[in-house]
């Protein structure tokens, strides 16, 4: 495998490969190919095929059909230890070496390196403090490996493949039980390898953000195939990533490079002004909370567009940089006038289209005598008192504004129940004197 | 693991070697003290002067040479050799089921050489044998051995929890331990004793012939165990990352169990069923040497074998001498309460 053969050939490829069990076929008719130093995720739901699918790269199993191809030579005609000197492997498989040190841990990956009775050289030792460095565990080298955390041990474990001196490694869910900081230090310790060191990775993930922003080629794995393979850009759209995971209720964004769940509004339906990112957080708390969204008017530039779509909010927008028409505002207000409540985020652009369109909607909404609760800093004021000062609400931030809301709501709902009791009543003294 | 670690060379150097040299040289010492023990001292008390005498010149003929060089200096080889090959067998068992509480004799091995040693031995008149060759018996007990082994890994493939399989081991155990007492029920007075005797372990009664094939086919095996002491380290982490370091895991699974079969079958079909030496004395190996490398384990393992089963078979001679204890018995009292220990503090663990 020398270099030459390596930059003319891919590291890795497959054709028409199908995977799985001796009675089970898990994935069939898979193609891929990348060239050196690239970072290429595997997404799928659980139990999609992407942990048999690396443990067939890594020729723990053996393929069912079709052809894997390694720097440019059949899979099958490298030996063990041409092959661990090629690529290296990271498991989810818990490993528990008794009394080993991180260092003596992360020196086993020598073994395809070092001679029948694994004795170390000075270059051996020089690579494994490498291997560390990379990982930036040179500090971690004298811990008992047993004694280490999850995000260290994995991070040992990343060392010890890096130790084989590998060009392709292999990982399965190297951020499974980490917490977000070890989870970040991790991709990005991956990321530097392939961009800094020219090796390849090919790791199985879950979260999809991550993924679409570290990797170079994504591949969706499910329903026993290969769905797609390409670019992250052009690969993760909002509907292919909800389909791939099947989720109703969440919504990939691709602009936002997110996934926002989105609510089933049980709770009512509440109007929301926003505008230059103002809105996006109250957005998400809202629908966290059960509430329906209703909003506008937003240009389709806006964050807080984005955000509210993503989060399945009716939406009144227009493109950018064009004066806010009563067209627009009139459809504003009719969903409005379908609403419980409405929230002013505070939007202040001095005096701009949108602050000044935001304006009316307001005023009109007090007109009709619905509740506003405002986060604006200026009070009822700002709006010339255009209805009763009774339905303007000030809150000073979220937690006042969700308490608010609940009040308003409730005593809408002792309303309604009221009118309901007095109508029923009214009813049933008819048909009386009927 | 709690156990502080005393490595005082600089971070470059993953194994300090002063411990297991220091280890090496006072477990050594004390090993061959024992062995000249069990030599010097038995039922029939001698001079050190006269023991000297028989040893550098030894005169065919006399009571004391017959017993020195027949029976004291035999035993005392057979012990040391049957201690470091069960011990290694357990190391290699423990490691390829990466489980800390397997070995020869918990996983059945020993008892499928018993069952098969019971056929020879209380069955052969029926056959129409007339003498017990002890050559049978060690067929017989390779046979038991490596048919547990077979149905042992068989098993194993499919279960995976290190608990299920010493539930199985002990079910194997149970199993032949019920065919040897039927073939008892059945066997006649005369021969029943001989197979008791068996049965209750012990490093008497060793001939030089026997000896020597111990060395020197226990010796090669022993010799390829080190050989393969790189990928058993590998192996430490599993298979699959074993595999993906190169190790050849088909060819590797089928050297560790021949090996390990071997050693513990050899030992088993000449001394009987010994308890506890192969299950016990890698854990203390671990300790005393404070570390998993098995290019300094083996060696180890070997060494405290040899002292376990020594001071076992001193222990059983002398304790209530002229009568033997079984040397099972003894092994298991000391085993038992040390594996227990090991595995409630959790000072060591696969």
């Amino acid at each position: 495998m020398d270099n030459n053969n390596t930059r003319k050939n891919p590291v890795l490829s497959c054709r028409s490969l199908a995977v799985g069990y001796k009675d089970k076929t898990v994935l069939s008719d898979i193609n891929l190919s990348f060239a050196p130093g690239q970072f290429i995720s595997l997404l799928g739901p659980n139990g999609a095929g992407k942990t048999t699918l690396l443990r067939t790269l890594s020729r723990h199993l053996n393929p069912l059909a079709g052809d894997i191809a390694v720097s440019g030579r059949p899979l099958d005609d490298i030996s063990p230890i041409e092959l661990a000197r090629f690529m290296a492997v990271v498991l989810t498989e818990k490993v528990t070496p008794p009394l080993f040190t991180v260092f003596e841990f992360v020196a086993l990956g020598r073994y395809p390196h070092t001679d029948f009775l694994g004795r170390m050289g000075p270059h051996d030792y020089e690579t494994v403090q490498r291997a560390l460095a990379s990982v930036h565990a040179e500090d971690l080298g004298r811990r008992a490996f047993s004694d280490l955390s999850d995000g260290e041990r994995q991070k040992a474990l990343v060392a010890r493949a890096l130790a084989q001196e590998p060009q392709l490694l292999l990982l399965d869910e190297p951020t499974l039980h980490l917490d977000l900081k070890h989870r970040m230090e991790v991709m990005t310790i991956l990321r530097s390898l392939c961009h800094s060191q020219g090796v390849s990775v090919v790791a199985s993930l879950h979260d999809v953000d991550v993924a679409a922003k570290v990797s170079d080629r994504v591949a969706l794995i499910k329903d026993g195939g290969m769905t797609a393979w390409g670019m992250p850009e052009t690969v993760l759209s909002g509907p292919v990533v909800a389909d791939l995971y099947d989720f109703s209720d969440a919504r990939f964004s691709t602009r936002l490079g997110g996934i926002e769940f989105a609510g089933n509004g049980h709770k009512g339906r509440i109007f929301v002004t926003a505008g230059a990112g103002t809105g996006a957080l109250v957005y998400r708390m809202l629908v966290k909370r059960g509430f329906a969204i209703s909003t506008g008017v937003l240009y389709t530039n806006d964050v807080d567009y984005f955000v509210a779509r993503s989060l399945g909010a009716d939406c009144t927008a227009r493109p950018p940089m064009t004066p806010v028409s009563q067209g627009a505002l009139a459809e504003a207000e009719e969903k409005l006038d379908a609403c419980d409540a409405v929230i002013d985020c505070g939007l202040d652009d001095g005096g701009g289209p949108m602050s000044q369109g935001n304006l009316k909607l307001l005023q009109a909404a007090l007109k009709k005598g619905k509740p506003v609760l405002s986060l604006s800093e200026g009070g009822i004021e700002k709006i010339g008192h255009a209805g009763p000062a009774a339905c303007w609400i000030s809150c000073r931030d979220a937690s006042d504004l969700v308490k608010a809301l609940n009040k308003v709501l409730d005593r809408r709902v002792a309303a309604n129940q009221n009118k309901q009791e007095a109508m029923s009543e009214m009813a049933r003294n008819s048909a009386k004197e009927a | 693991m709690t156990v502080a670690r005393s490595n005082t060379l600089g971070a470059c150097t993953p194994t300090g070697w002063r411990r297991p040299a220091a280890a090496f040289i006072f477990f050594g010492a004390l090993t061959a003290a024992l062995v000249v023990l069990n030599i010097g001292i038995g039922s029939i008390a001698f001079s050190p002067a006269d023991i000297l005498q028989t040893l550098i010149a030894p005169e065919s003929g006399t009571t004391m040479s017959a017993i020195i060089w027949k029976i004291r200096i035999p035993r005392a080889i057979a012990a040391v050799l049957g201690g470091a090959f069960l011990a290694v067998s357990g190391l290699l068992l423990q490691v390829y089921f990466r489980n800390p509480i397997v070995g020869p004799f918990i996983l059945g091995i020993s008892s499928g050489a018993t069952v098969m040693v019971s056929f020879v031995m209380l069955t052969t008149l029926t056959v129409g044998m007339t003498v017990i060759s002890p050559f049978m018996t060690t067929l017989a007990a390779f046979i038991g051995a490596y048919g547990v082994m077979l149905i042992i890994v068989a098993v194993a493939y499919r279960v995976k929890s290190g608990i299920t399989l010493l539930i199985i081991g002990l079910m194997m155990g149970y199993l032949c331990h019920a065919v040897t007492s039927i073939l008892t029920a059945l066997a006649e007075k005369e021969k029943i004793k001989g197979f008791v005797l068996w049965e209750l372990g012990s490093f008497s009664g060793f001939k030089w012939s026997e000896i020597s094939i111990l060395l020197v086919c226990g010796g090669l095996i022993l010799l390829l165990v080190y050989l393969l002491s790189k990928p058993l380290n590998a192996f430490l982490l599993g298979e699959t990352y074993a595999a993906s370091m190169g190790v050849n895991i088909r060819r590797f699974r089928i050297l560790i169990l021949l090996c390990a079969c071997a050693l513990a079958g050899m030992i088993t079909s000449m001394a009987g069923p010994v308890a506890f030496v192969g299950l016990a004395v890698p854990h203390m190996a671990r300790l005393v040497f404070q570390t998993s490398d098995n290019r300094i384990l083996i060696p180890g393992v070997c060494l405290m074998g040899a002292l376990v089963a020594s001071l076992c078979d001193f222990i059983a001679r002398m304790l209530l001498s002229p009568v033997e204890l079984p040397l099972s018995a003894i092994t298991a009292f000391f085993g038992a309460p040390i594996v227990i220990g090991l595995l409630m503090k959790r000072r060591v663990e696969l």
